[in-house]
């Protein structure tokens, strides 16, 4: 029983995880890559610390460990991709050239 | 279950291969950084199963200091780049 949860958890985690390497690799610029980052660390890297928390229980020296990864990946990943973006929107990072918006440029967005 | 965790570990090796290809060739710095910073979070969960499976928790503090300290890397790059030092 045990055993079949943390497969379910890994193979969802692995999943998630290799499609957003693939994503990072095949997105055309940076911001729709940062999107996938952001998406591997919630889908890819949440269940898989999940999946060692279960099986070697949480209370001991890897699923205490594991959860607390797990949280500080959570607070610590979005807070990331966040100045990341910024930082690159400000040095003129290029858009792909099939965005359709992009409001900061234009000043907000008129009723 | 050990084979399990074994296996789990290998694969992310696999994945953060596949990142380092973003690393080597991205066009931008900021996608270097990006490709380095989701490779970093991939590696402390790669440790982490390795110290499941292999059965030493020394390695588990490994990977809660590569998760803590490689977002401040990562952030303190950001800043660098926002003021056009980099």
């Amino acid at each position: 029983m045990r055993f079949a949860v943390v497969a379910v958890l890994s193979g969802i985690g692995l999943f998630f995880s290799l499609s957003a390497a693939v994503g990072i690799l095949r997105m055309p610029d940076l911001y729709t890559r940062l999107q996938c980052s952001s998406k591997s660390i919630t889908m890819g890297a949440l269940p898989l610390l999940v999946a060692v928390a279960v099986a070697k229980g949480p209370i001991s020296a890897y699923g205490g460990r594991a959860l607390f990864v797990g949280l500080l990946i959570m607070l610590l990943g979005s807070a990331t991709a966040h100045a990341l973006s910024r930082a690159a929107y400000k040095v003129d990072v290029p858009m792909w050239r099939g965005s359709v918006a992009d409001e900061p440029r234009e000043g907000e967005p008129s009723e | 279950m050990s084979v399990l965790l074994q296996a789990v570990c290998i694969a992310e090796l696999l994945i953060v291969l596949l990142l380092l290809v973003r690393l080597a060739r991205g066009p931008s710095v900021a996608d270097r950084l990006l490709a380095l910073n989701t490779m970093s979070s991939q590696a402390a969960v790669a440790v982490l199963f390795f110290a499941a499976f292999a059965d030493r928790s020394f390695y588990a503090d490994v990977s809660l200091w590569l998760a803590s300290f490689s977002y401040l890397a990562a952030l303190i790059w950001a800043r660098y780049l926002e003021r056009g030092l980099l």
